[in-house]
């Protein structure tokens, strides 16, 4: 039944994806798995500390990336793997068909059941345990992958989301970033409560809300041993393109995205303020309200008058809607997510400069 | 009339001719004239019937459907036609009041009477009826009663009379003509009196006639020169026929037969006919015509200046009159009569020195009879010149501008200016001072407007030999610049009311800047102090301060001087109601914000159309100015968050044009310069002159000037020097260095010229550049910020005004919801950590592009061990520390700037 409810949830919301979950489910309701189920009910209370990549995964998914990406266009696919003991193993991903506004009737569960029961025909893991997506200039913190990661967890607690970065990976650093939501978001979402008090009462911050679990890139061993064999082979030049700044467009750009993430806080701020400036208004109103109310009383009571008969107070003074915070949340977190990219960024850069400065001198 | 007159050029002959001749024209000819003359009533009747047939038909074809109505018993139509029958009545009340209430009206309103009453005995019948119907009736019954008792008498003789034709009567309505025939016969019959007065009327009419024109004669002789007998005889004409029209209903007679006209008596007749002024029934018409009757016979006589001039003070007065309500304006006839009788009372003021006139005069002082003294006469020439220049005003605001009528209001122009320059040398012998400013004032207000064109020309040198004898003539008149110096002058010196000499100084600097002398008029508008205390005038002053900003707006432009002409220009034109500022048009409003009375009020506020300033001139003038400043700083400023817009209109065009899906050739002026304006962006000057200045614009716009090519040349000019600093500003950093000679070469500018820009830039630091003497080169510094660098600078301004915000929030919450917020304040740290390495960096990165590290490592580096520092520091902070680094970066970005 909950399966049936998700599923529909999810279908609603097809335009911010979720490879569905219900495959999961659907793919135990067969008789075909009740090993993997007792698994993940065995590990089911471990949390998972370390992922295991397996190469192909990577390359999978910049293949993908590589193909059918491009500019801010996102990218997304489905993980599959294991989880054994307090790691999680991903063994192999396929990846999710674009949508396009003209097959809106395309079936993502169909897709998914289909792609998975292949899958398993030939042997391969097909358990779900969670997605990838790829990233442009690190803007990934938003509310859209914030409930599909959500639901995820929901379901399979081990579930990740894989952030690949193309823009950096193709300056010369690969970066894959592996999320968890936190324990404490997990709760807030499950309320559904984003009121200021709500998540004053949780104590969360932009830095608790998603946990980043690190990543061991595992190969086969016959690929290593290509791979020594290989870098004997290659010359220097091609290693090390030691003092490549890259370029300031990327600084730029990120600068952009965060300037605008910045207005969007400042109207945020903005609008709690207002919220809180009438919430404060309005208490002092009531308070004076029911002063007078008890001053009345009381010389009504003198007078020897029955007191005036009690009124809804909380109909009379609607509390203000609170504005939801949440997206404030989100905000900040892509805020630092931001900060974060560009710090790096900018020290390794730096440091090519005093090196390249200090050759300078030298010569 | 004139046609019947103007050939007869003694008295006897034209008597006898126009008797002759009119006889037989009278069935087509102008029925008043008819009426004078002929005493056949045949012929009158007939002439009468056709001017009144309109009227009497549709009072019949009314009626008929009434009686239709009575027949099938609809009351609900009775009802809705009766009223309609009463205002069309009303229409007609001037027909009626010649001929009595025609029979037949009053037949209807007996039979609709009974009939009525008839149906509300009928209590069956009423029964039956329906609601409206029932409803309808007893309206129409009451209304019925009330209305029959204004014709009680009428009613009540023909219930006696008691036609016993009433059913041949009732049934002929169809034949309108036949029944308006004899309704003429019945009326006469039936109303007794007509047909008495007839005849006595037309006797008078007779006499006065012929008393009247041999006194027209004699006026003629004595006020009018020759050249003016046409126009003179006309309305004297005119006035005699209305005369004898009015005498004939409402006063028979002026005087009893052999009395002797004296002083007295006149004085009192002329009481007798001013107590009925202003009374509800009183037609003033008539009032008008007895008042002319009454100055003829007092001229006739020989009664003496003093009573003539006293009779005309009235009659100029009841002419003003005429109209009830202010908004109305004067007809033409009238407002001739009035220009004429303003001037005869100035001929005779001119002629007779011995006249005192003056409002202070009390009634019984006057002394009007010939006598050793001088003649005293309470009155006022000035306020009637006053009031006559209003009405003026009046006919010009309510004429269709576009109208060939207009036009020849206009020529009354000449006239108006006549009779103020006449008064003008009156008053300067016998008025007050305060006078004399009046009429100073009314004679500025008739000067300041117009364009001087001989002085012009004449400034000019250039005397052309074609010119008619007539333009000799006029130029040999004063400059106007030279008379308004004057008037105003006097003004300034003796006026003790504010409000003439606000009005004159405003009027002085229109007329400086209208005539180009810019440096005038802003000094005057300066030592006036007029801006500062403005907005306490009255709108038609503030109107007029508003034309005199633009014109003097205008005036700074063709001087060259754009950014005084933007300012002078930016009040008016920043509302976007130029139109209503300058009086010059009504903008659409719903009611709610105007009801109709201020309506009626703002439009009499509307300056005539020929004062009109061109509103797409000025337009037109605004938005080139706002080109010429906006584009260089648009250009200069273009990363400046803070960068302020010059002009918000200017703007508003600007996107207006990129808002356009499919950019065409330009249209309209303002397209015009929006491609202007975007070829001047790209530095390209040529494209932008060639838009600014074509047929097009040419022909809308440039040409009103009257320095058309001057103009140009100065807008050329500008263009190419806004041009060089617009590209100067756009594309100094592609430059390492730039000679100075290729510049002026690509904008046409002489080389000093060129040297002269780039060095003002320099001092305004504007540009960070240097000048080459021997190679002639600009040499650029490249300090300018890269795009980086301002997006940083522009990150850090967001950043400030988060913080503020968010300090803001914290106040108000005195730290309840702390624990949230300081980690907000921690989320800006980290990102202002992040634009300090961005800066440093992009910093770092062009000096080493750059490859001059002049004492740029010591201070990147130092800068990097602060920035180390804060790093560490960054993870606890206050909130109050928030504010720390983003100080300490401004300081830095400005010690950047500095070297």
């Amino acid at each position: 039944m909950k399966s049936f409810f998700r599923n529909c949830h999810l279908k609603a919301r097809k335009a911010s994806f979720p490879p569905s979950l219900a495959l999961l489910w659907g793919g135990q309701a067969t008789k075909s798995a009740p090993t993997t189920r007792q698994m993940l009910v065995k590990y089911f209370d471990t949390s998972v500390m370390v992922l295991f990549l397996f190469s192909q995964v990577v390359l999978k998914i910049i293949k993908h990336y590589q193909e059918e990406g491009q500019g801010s266009e996102v990218v997304q696919g489905v993980l599959l793997g294991l989880v054994v003991e307090d790691r999680l193993e991903i063994t192999n991903c396929f990846p999710f068909p674009q949508h396009t506004e003209d097959d809106a009737d395309f079936d993502e569960v169909q897709y998914q059941m289909e792609m998975m029961r292949s899958l398993r025909h030939v042997n391969i893991d097909h358990l779900h345990v969670g997605w990838y997506q790829s990233t442009y200039y690190g803007s990934f913190v938003s509310r859209a992958l914030l409930d599909s990661q959500f639901s995820y967890q929901h379901a399979i607690e081990e579930s990740v989301v894989l952030i690949y970065d193309p823009i950096k990976t193709a300056q010369g650093s690969l970066s894959l970033k592996a999320y968890r939501l936190t324990p404490k978001l997990m709760e807030i979402c499950k309320e559904k409560d984003f009121t200021p008090e709500a998540l004053k009462k949780a104590n969360i911050g932009f830095e608790h809300m998603f946990e980043e679990v690190p990543i061991i890139i595992k190969n086969s061993h016959l690929i290593n041993v290509l791979m020594w064999d290989l870098e004997d082979k290659s010359t220097v030049a091609d290693k090390h393109e030691l003092l490549n700044l890259s370029s300031s467009n990327h600084l730029e750009k990120s600068l952009q995205l965060l300037m605008d993430r910045v207005d969007d806080m400042s109207q945020d701020i903005v609008k709690y303020n207002t919220y809180s400036r009438n919430l404060s208004k309005q208490q002092q109103q009531k308070h004076q309200y029911l002063q007078r109310r008890t001053q009345e009383n009381a010389q009504r009571q003198s007078r020897g008058e029955p007191p005036l008969p009690e009124e809804d107070i909380s109909k009379m003074f609607k509390p203000p809607q609170p504005p939801p915070r949440m997206d404030t949340l989100l905000i900040a977190g892509q805020i630092n997510n931001y900060c974060q990219n560009v710090k790096e960024f900018t020290s390794q850069n730096l440091g090519k400069l005093f090196m390249a400065e200090a050759l300078q001198g030298h010569n | 009339m004139s046609r019947f007159f103007a050939t007869g050029s003694d008295s006897e002959s034209e008597e006898s001719s126009s008797a002759d001749e009119l006889t037989p024209k009278a069935p087509g000819g102008n029925f008043k004239q008819s009426l004078l003359i002929s005493d056949d009533e045949e012929d009158t009747k007939r002439v009468v019937r056709s001017a009144k047939d309109k009227r009497f038909e549709e009072l019949t074809n009314l009626i008929k459907t009434i009686r239709n109505a009575m027949k099938i018993r609809d009351m609900a139509k009775c009802l809705e036609e009766f009223e309609q029958l009463c205002r069309a009545f009303l229409k007609s009340k001037t027909i009626v009041d010649k001929e009595g209430v025609p029979a037949f009206y009053i037949r209807l309103l007996a039979d609709l009477e009974d009939y009525l009453n008839q149906l509300w005995e009928d209590k069956e019948g009423k029964k039956k009826m329906n609601k409206n119907n029932a409803k309808a009736l007893s309206t129409l019954r009451q209304k019925i009663r009330k209305y029959n008792r204004d014709y009680e008498t009428e009613v009540a003789a023909y219930k006696e009379v008691n036609w016993e034709s009433f059913s041949q009567w009732s049934r002929s309505s169809s034949d309108s003509e036949g029944e308006a025939g004899e309704d003429g016969v019945s009326a006469k019959a039936f109303l007794k009196k007509k047909p008495e007065a007839a005849p006595e009327a037309s006797k008078f009419l007779k006499t006065a006639g012929d008393e009247s024109s041999s006194s027209d004669d004699d006026d003629e002789d004595e006020d009018w020169g020759s050249d003016t007998v046409d126009s003179g005889s006309e309305s004297s004409d005119e006035g005699e026929g209305k005369i004898s029209l009015s005498a004939s209903f409402e006063k028979p007679k002026m005087f009893a037969k052999g009395t002797e006209i004296n002083v007295p008596v006149v004085v009192k007749k002329l009481n007798e006919i001013l107590q009925a002024r202003g009374k509800k029934g009183t037609d003033r018409a008539a009032q008008i015509e007895l008042l002319h009757s009454l100055a003829t016979i007092a001229g006739e006589n020989n009664l003496g200046q003093g009573i003539l001039v006293k009779i005309k003070f009235n009659i100029i007065a009841s002419l003003y009159d005429y109209n009830p309500n202010l908004a109305a304006f004067m007809k033409p006839d009238m407002w001739k009569k009035c220009l004429d009788c303003i001037d005869e009372l100035l001929d005779i003021l001119f002629e007779h020195n011995n006249i005192f006139i003056g409002e202070n005069i009390a009634e019984d002082s006057e002394s009007l009879a010939i006598s050793d003294q001088p003649f005293r006469v309470r009155g006022c020439i000035l306020t009637l010149v006053e009031r006559m220049d209003e009405e003026f005003t009046k006919i010009m605001q309510n004429t269709d501008p576009h109208s060939q009528e207009y036009v020849d209001n206009l020529k009354d122009e000449g006239h108006v200016c006549g009779i103020i320059d006449r008064l003008l040398d009156y008053m300067e012998t016998k008025g007050s001072t305060e006078e004399i400013c009046r009429i100073y004032l009314r004679r500025i207000m008739h000067t300041y407007y117009k364009f001087d064109y001989k002085a012009h020309r004449r400034s000019l040198g250039l005397q052309g030999e074609t010119k008619s004898e007539q333009d000799q003539e006029e130029s040999e008149g004063e400059d106007s610049a030279v008379i308004m110096d004057r008037l105003c002058k006097f003004i300034y010196a003796k006026d003790r009311t504010d409000r003439i000499r606000t009005c004159a100084i405003l009027c002085h600097i229109y007329h400086h800047a209208l005539h180009s002398r810019w440096y005038q008029a802003r000094d005057l508008m300066l030592m006036s102090h007029l801006q500062d205390n403005i907005q306490h005038a009255d709108p038609p002053v503030q109107i007029l301060y508003n034309r005199t900003m633009v014109q003097l707006g205008i005036c700074a432009f063709r001087q060259g001087m754009i950014k005084d002409a933007h300012n002078a220009l930016l009040d008016i034109q920043s509302s976007g109601r130029a139109k209503e500022l300058l009086g010059q048009g009504l903008l659409m409003r719903n009611m709610q914000e105007r009801n109709a009375e201020q309506e009626k009020i703002e439009k009499r506020r509307q300056v005539p159309f020929h004062m009109h300033i061109n509103l797409e001139l000025l337009e037109c003038v605004y938005l080139v100015s706002a080109m010429l400043l906006e584009i260089p700083y648009m250009a200069a400023h273009e990363f400046d968050a803070r960068r302020r817009m010059i002009s918000k209109q200017f703007h508003h065009q600007l996107r207006v044009g990129e808002r356009q899906p499919l950019l065409g050739p330009p249209e309209s002026m303002r397209e015009h310069v929006v491609a202007a304006s975007k070829a001047m962006k790209m530095g390209d000057w040529r494209t932008c002159h060639s838009f600014i200045i074509n047929e097009k614009m040419n022909s809308k716009v440039w040409d009103l000037f009257p320095e058309t090519q001057r103009v140009r040349e100065m807008l050329v000019r500008k263009i190419q020097e806004e041009s060089l600093r617009t590209y100067l500003f756009t594309y100094s950093s592609v430059y390492d260095s730039i000679s100075m000679g290729t510049l002026s070469e690509m904008f046409e500018l002489e080389i000093p010229t060129v040297h002269s820009i780039i060095s003002k830039m320099i001092i305004n630091e504007e540009l960070m550049a240097s000048l080459d003497q021997p190679t002639q080169t600009v040499v650029m510094h490249r300090t300018e910020p890269t795009s980086l660098q301002n997006m940083a600078l522009q990150l850090a301004e967001k950043l400030g005004s988060l913080v503020e915000n968010n300090e803001r929030v914290f106040d108000l919450k005195q730290g309840v919801y702390g624990g949230y917020f300081n980690r907000g304040e921690f989320g800006q740290h980290a990102s202002l950590d992040a634009i300090y390495t961005i800066y440093v960096f992009a910093y770092q990165k062009g000096g080493y592009q750059q490859n001059k590290s002049y004492n740029r490592g010591m201070l990147s580096q130092t800068e990097v061990e602060l920035w180390i520092q804060k790093n560490n520091i960054s993870d606890h902070m206050t909130p109050s520390q928030a504010y720390m680094p983003l100080i300490f970066f401004r300081g830095c970005v400005l010690y950047h700037f500095r070297f």
